[in-house]
């Protein structure tokens, strides 16, 4: 197939690709280069050390993230216990907290005068809250939680997909435990750590919920962004804004040079190591309650959300818990048509992008993901996953720029304002997640199979649809079921981008919390959590 | 037979143990390893529901006109005239996208190329004149322009302040009493209130840049110096236990008494204290800022008529009653009698003083100011005894 369209047809997607994801950041960038501006940043002491703050959250989380998922990973892959895989399943939620909300409840929950502060202020007599949870600690804590996911998920995938005999060959040779582990083990998993560092790493820098809601004095280069937009300093937004798109970039460049060569993984035929089943009965027994009891950890903020959503409006001040719970809540939820408007809305842009997500992965997969692509591919796949290094707010400032001059000729058009621009936003923003999916898919396709529905007379169509397809499903339905849930929750580039036609849900979550409607914002998290959760849940079924 | 039956018990044992595990495993077993599938994709009908359903309520009509309103003002107000105005004009279909008043005017500004928004209803008069300077609203004079304090005006007619809001100092009832309570601005730097401040970030607040304008103003007037209100705002700052991110959270905050005294302004206060949260407000003895809540119409507005016909009602006599006995906005008219405005509102124009603010100079000066007080004051208050704040 690739070879009859040759470089013409991957040139175009090239070509298109480089329009949807880099030429509204070029524009962005054009606007920032303004001399003033420039001079402005780099003399304000402000500005250094909110762009400092970003780098080192960034870095601690990814540490914080890091230690915090790769034990769990290890111990759910390696260790036989009761109930593992609800457990291992359970612990993967903190990925469908929705973002703003989700955050609230980390509020209500840990905050000073939140459950847990004055469980503890109860227990131990204090006259007063035992810590406020503000500035730096608080990011990171919600960092930690948000995204120590990333290191679980993607460690348990390299785990699964480990040689075991490269293992036992250690082992045969003399190699100890922890020989083993620093030897063979941690090296063979170099690329899915490298993988999820650099995920962990630039969704801390692009984080704006947690800072914007604990950070106070605290700024980080996305606060402060919309701090100087309040205060009209537009330029210099301009200017901040490019700065946090070029510190993405070299985290980026930087961490795909440690992610190395695949050939190990790639070569490895043999079957992952067995579990080991834990046989004293007391530390099963410990393991199990320890297990269970994190998992509940874990779970507090959604069920914290579940509870303040059941809560009625005006019925809870200053009571440790709510005196009146009922689903008052939802019955508006769904009886008001001009509420239910904003999660149809979020569900069609989501599904909408997804698709063109999905299609676009699939066309750069077709033209560029094979082994024998040649020099396209790297071009193709750098732009595929530039996106992630732009931070949401940054790409939808780029956007809004782009698309507010009527330009056919330099390919710009007057977008903002109308319904087209926010599922555009999460079609590019999507495309990172689906064609990582899709482009590993390609590479790891036997080209045997292809060739021999070619010689049993299917033609490329019938190729494409009956052995290709099929053999991609499972990328496609992890990186569509990803995709569409980042899309549904999206909050940051939502904010910039949204009109009242396609108001999405989280825009709808923040309204409802300026007026004060705590348990309407809770209900429409509960819901988009359930949505999630499910959509999640269809993906990764094999 | 027996054994074959056996065996499935044993299976079926195993399964009610295990059932997760063994299901995967049986589906597995009973597909064909040879068979291909037929289409890679079985199950995406709910998707296409969805989104079919999406296109129907999109498109489903009302031929109504759409009227799109920008506004801080909240669901309680918008919804009350929404309603009444509908009633008045029923070809028009109101829509109202709720936001803080600065992000109007990101929005507005953002939209300039293909403007989605009609009306620009609510927000600090200081933020419209930077609209005006940007030429995001166009000239409309309602008929009741001249029955408003003359400085409502705009220059140009292109917006008019249609309620007053002034701002209270603001206490938890539950644990300071009315006698307890500050008094005045200056009270609030009273080592009773250390650490038991609470302050709206005063960044993103309207709100709060008028009360910070109005003290540096003060100073200015006084000593000629900038110098003197900023070293009162650091006092406060040393008082101050957090800036908080929004008003909910904040009335939030004092009603769990994390803090017990707060400013905010007063309409939101009314609101609360209807909805049973145990808020106390006093008046500053020396005047306090009351700001111009204004109202235009947004340039290129695709439904000027009906923009037009919403910002006359606003200013209506009948809708100003409605919004001051409903959703405690004071009117900005003052043709007003005094007997059919509903007691708080007697009362405010009986008790409140009005600081003199020189709006004109904070839409100019205030900027400045507040990237001053973020970087060098904010987090970095000092005492009367010089020691360092939180």
């Amino acid at each position: 197939m690739s070879s009859r369209f040759g470089p013409a047809a991957r040139a175009a997607l090239t070509l298109l690709l480089a329009w949807l994801v880099l030429y509204p950041i070029l524009i962005a960038v054009g606007e920032a280069a303004h001399g003033d501006a420039i001079r402005a940043f780099a003399s304000r002491p402000g500005e250094w050390r909110a762009l400092w703050a970003s780098v080192w959250i960034s870095f601690a989380s990814v540490a914080l993230a890091g230690a915090l998922g790769v034990p769990l990973a290890f111990l759910f892959e390696w260790l036989d216990l009761p109930g593992r895989k609800a457990l291992g399943a359970l612990i993967a939620l903190p990925a469908v907290l929705p973002p703003f909300v989700g955050v609230i409840a980390f509020l209500f929950l840990y905050g000073e005068s939140g459950f847990v502060a004055r469980a503890v202020q109860a227990l131990f007599g204090l006259r007063s809250a035992p810590w406020r949870l503000q500035g730096a600690g608080a990011i990171l804590l919600v960092h930690a939680y948000s995204m120590y996911v990333y290191f679980y998920l993607f460690t348990r995938a390299g785990l699964a997909r480990l040689d075991a005999s490269l293992v036992e060959a250690a082992q045969a040779l003399g190699a100890g435990r922890w020989g083993t582990l620093r030897r063979v083990t941690l090296p063979l998993l170099r690329q899915s750590l490298a993988g999820a560092a650099l995920l962990v790493f630039l969704t801390a820098l692009g984080s704006f919920s947690a800072p914007y809601v604990f950070g106070g004095g605290f700024r980080v280069m996305t606060t402060q962004i919309v701090a100087t937009k309040l205060n009209g300093e537009l330029r210099l937004a301009m200017v901040e804004t490019a700065t946090l798109a070029l510190v993405a970039l070299a985290g980026l460049a930087v961490l795909r040079r440690t992610e190395g060569e695949d050939l190990v993984t790639a070569l490895g035929k043999g079957t992952g190591p067995r579990r080991r089943p834990i046989h004293r009965a007391s530390l099963r027994a410990l393991a199990t309650a320890a297990g269970w009891l994190f998992a509940a950890l874990l779970l507090l903020p959604h069920l914290t959300l579940l509870l303040v959503s059941l809560v009625p409006y005006g019925s809870w001040t200053t009571e440790t818990l709510p005196p009146i719970l009922s689903v008052v809540n939802y019955g508006r939820l769904f009886a008001e048509p001009e509420r239910l408007r904003p999660l149809v809305n979020s569900l069609w842009m989501a599904a909408a992008s997804t698709c063109a997500a999905v299609g676009l992965a699939l066309a750069a997969g077709e033209l560029a993901g094979r082994r024998r692509a040649g020099r396209w591919r790297g071009p193709i796949a750098a732009l595929v996953a530039l996106p992630w290094a732009v931070p949401g707010t940054v790409f939808a400032v780029a956007l809004a720029t782009t698309f507010s001059v009527h330009q056919p000729l330099a390919l710009r058009w007057v977008l903002v304002g109308s319904v087209v621009l926010l599922p555009f936003a999460y079609l590019v923003r999507s495309l990172p997640v689906t064609g990582r999916a899709v482009l590993a898919g390609y590479w790891q396709l036997d080209p045997a199979l292809e060739e021999a529905a070619a010689s049993l007379g299917a033609g490329l169509w019938a190729t494409f649809r009956r052995v290709t397809l099929p053999l991609l499903k499972p990328a496609l339905a992890a990186g569509g079921s990803l995709a569409f849930v980042a899309s549904l929750g999206d909050f940051v580039t939502s904010i910039v981008l949204y009109t009242y036609d396609n108001r999405p849900i989280s825009i709808e979550i923040m309204s409802s919390l300026r007026v004060s409607e705590m348990g309407v914002a809770a209900a429409f998290g509960v819901v988009l959590m359930v949505v999630s959760a499910i959509v999640l849940g269809l993906g990764a079924r094999r | 037979m027996r054994s074959a039956e056996c065996g499935v018990n044993e299976a079926n044992a195993e399964c009610g143990m295990r059932s997760a595990e063994c299901q995967g495993e049986r589906r597995v077993a009973a597909r064909p390893p040879t068979a291909i599938p037929h289409s890679a994709f079985r199950t995406p009908h709910w998707l296409l529901g969805v989104t079919l359903l999406a296109l129907l309520t999109g498109c489903g009509g009302d031929r109504r006109t759409p009227l799109v309103i920008y506004s801080p003002h909240g669901r309680d107000l918008l919804t009350l005239l929404e309603r009444r105005f509908e009633q008045l004009h029923p070809d028009v279909d109101v829509r109202w996208l709720d936001m803080g008043s600065q992000e109007v005017y990101e929005r507005l500004r953002s939209e300039r190329a293909n403007p989605q928004a009609d009306l620009w209803f609510g927000g600090p008069a200081t933020i419209f004149a930077r609209g005006a300077r940007d030429s995001l609203l166009e000239p409309f004079r309602p008929d009741w322009a001249g029955a408003i304090d003359p400085h409502g005006r705009a220059p140009g007619d292109v917006y008019f302040a249609a309620y007053e809001t002034p701002v209270v100092l603001v206490y938890a009832e539950q644990a300071v009493k009315p006698e307890e309570a500050p008094q005045d601005w200056d009270d609030l730097l009273a080592p009773r209130w250390k650490g038991k401040l609470l302050v709206r970030d005063p960044l993103a607040s309207g709100t709060m840049r008028a009360v910070w304008g109005m003290i540096i103003e003060r100073g200015l007037k006084a000593t000629g110096d900038t110098g003197a209100g900023f070293r009162w705002l650091r006092r406060l700052d040393a008082q101050t236990k957090e800036y908080v991110l929004n008003g909910p959270l904040l009335d939030q905050k004092i009603v769990r008494q994390e803090g017990l005294v707060t400013i905010w302004d007063l309409p939101d206060i009314l609101l609360s204290r209807r909805d049973g949260l145990r808020l106390g407000y006093v008046f500053p003895k020396s005047g306090t800022p009351v700001i111009e809540d204004a109202i235009g119409i947004v340039r290129g507005a695709r439904h000027r008529a009906a923009a037009q016909a919403f910002e006359e009602y606003v200013g209506s006599v009948e809708a100003q009653l409605l919004a001051a006995r409903e959703a405690y906005r004071l009117p900005g008219r003052l043709d007003l009698p005094l007997d059919s405005l509903p007691a708080w509102a007697r009362e405010v124009r009986r008790v409140m003083r009005v600081a003199d603010v020189d709006w004109d100079a904070l839409a100019e000066r205030g900027p400045g100011w507040m990237r001053y007080w973020d970087e060098s004051v904010r987090g970095r208050g000092v005492g009367e005894g010089g020691e360092s704040g939180s």
